[in-house]
């Protein structure tokens, strides 16, 4: 009986710890995390003092993180109001982008892979884009054409965006972070 | 201040605090409120929830040790040490969430035998190299603007830095040396393709990159 208890007791315990660590490892990316309206940034994952979390996230994607002295990501999976972003709505990306030397917005699903489309269109660079007189961006993601910077959805369900800043003077010492920094994401309309 | 003095000094302090209910009268008290049979079970539960947490910190420290698709394992398939190989576009993914805007070539390196040398080529736009350990910690990059026109470094494991003699770093100042952390790793050279057309020729002149052991 007092085996048994002690049996339960281990099996219970790993199986508690080893789902926190898969929840861990499947949902973040470190726990420096950085909010600026929508998109979440993590500074010293792509530094030597990248904490277990993100060492261990990075470990089982294989993915290689952009380091800071190179560049900056921030990621998007919800609009400004909190809403998933759906490849179905109609999303439009408004506003100012931080100096930098130069920047690249890429558009995935919510598993990091491109969404495929005839065009091979994944995403804008700094030099590609058409900006607006006072200097902003206005990017629209649609399942359909649309005139001006377009990126087809491909009707696919979750959405996340990607915004790298190569090159940026920026800083998260003061810990006063804007939300005027980075643009807003607005879904305009759903069908 | 002697021993004795010590002691007379903390004994009335520790009697009037046993006067009003501390944290553990407090918790012994919860404990006598819960009825019996539930009470066997507090002990137990506890005992999952400590044994839980160490079992969860224990996995996560584990992970880049016991990782079977890391980026330094999926590089292996793909190259032989000290060798720099170009990457295919995003999307045919090798490795995950690169930046399709860029051509990447990987080198997988190996500083056990001899330290190494990179040298990366203008090619006009935004290049940068990048570090990271077998495990994947990054731990150093340079862009082409921090580095004046041609990348050229050489990369040492600790031991070969301790070995370098000291006049030699006063007098190679043009020369960049970078210590890796650890023996085996990857350097990652990405270069900017402004444009989708540009992309053939950045790929072209990033060919000329060399990752080698030096002699």
């Amino acid at each position: 009986m007092r085996l048994l208890t002690l049996a339960t007791t281990l099996a219970a315990a790993a199986a508690i710890g080893l789902g926190a660590t898969y929840f861990a490892v499947t949902h973040s990316r470190g726990m420096d995390i950085v909010r600026l309206g929508a998109w979440q940034g993590w500074p010293r994952s792509g530094t030597t003092q990248a904490d277990p979390y993100a060492a261990a996230a990075f470990a089982r994607t294989g993915e290689l993180p952009l380091e800071l002295a190179d560049g900056l990501l921030f990621l998007a999976d919800h609009d400004t109001a909190g809403a998933p972003l759906d490849g179905r709505c109609d999303i439009r990306i408004l506003g100012a982008l931080p100096q930098s030397r130069l920047w690249t917005l890429t558009l995935t699903d919510d598993k990091g892979a491109l969404v495929p489309n005839a065009a091979e269109r994944h995403g804008f660079t700094s030099a590609e884009l058409v900006y607006e007189p006072d200097g902003s961006i206005n990017v629209s993601l649609s399942p359909r054409a649309r005139a001006g910077n377009w990126l087809p959805t491909g009707a696919r369900g979750r959405l996340r965006v990607a915004l790298r800043l190569y090159d940026a003077p920026f800083s998260f010492a003061s810990g006063a972070q804007d939300e005027g920094q980075l643009p807003r994401i607005v879904t305009e309309r759903c069908p | 201040m002697t021993f004795a003095s010590l002691f007379r000094r903390t004994r009335p302090a520790y009697r009037s605090t046993a006067r009003a209910p501390g944290p553990v009268e407090r918790l012994a008290a919860i404990f006598q409120a819960v009825p019996a049979a539930p009470r066997l079970l507090l002990l137990p539960l506890a005992m999952v929830l400590v044994l839980a947490g160490i079992v969860h910190l224990v996995s996560v420290l584990a992970m880049p040790r016991l990782a079977q698709a890391s980026a330094y394992q999926r590089l292996a398939a793909l190259a032989p040490s000290n060798r720099l190989v170009l990457l295919p576009d995003a999307g045919e993914g090798v490795l995950p969430m690169t930046d399709p805007a860029f051509v990447s070539a990987v080198c997988r390196y190996d500083l056990r035998e001899r330290p190494l040398k990179v040298r990366v080529p203008q090619t006009g736009d935004y290049t940068s190299i990048s570090f990271y350990t077998n495990r994947g910690l990054a731990f150093y990059a340079l862009n082409d603007q921090a580095a004046g026109r041609v990348i050229e470094l050489d990369l040492l494991s600790p031991a070969q830095r301790a070995a370098l003699p000291e006049d030699e770093e006063i007098t190679a100042a043009d020369r960049l040396v970078v210590e890796s952390p650890s023996t085996t790793g990857i350097v990652l050279i990405r270069a900017f393709a402004r444009y989708g057309d540009v992309r053939d020729a950045v790929r072209k002149q990033l060919e000329a990159a060399s990752c080698t052991a030096t002699q």
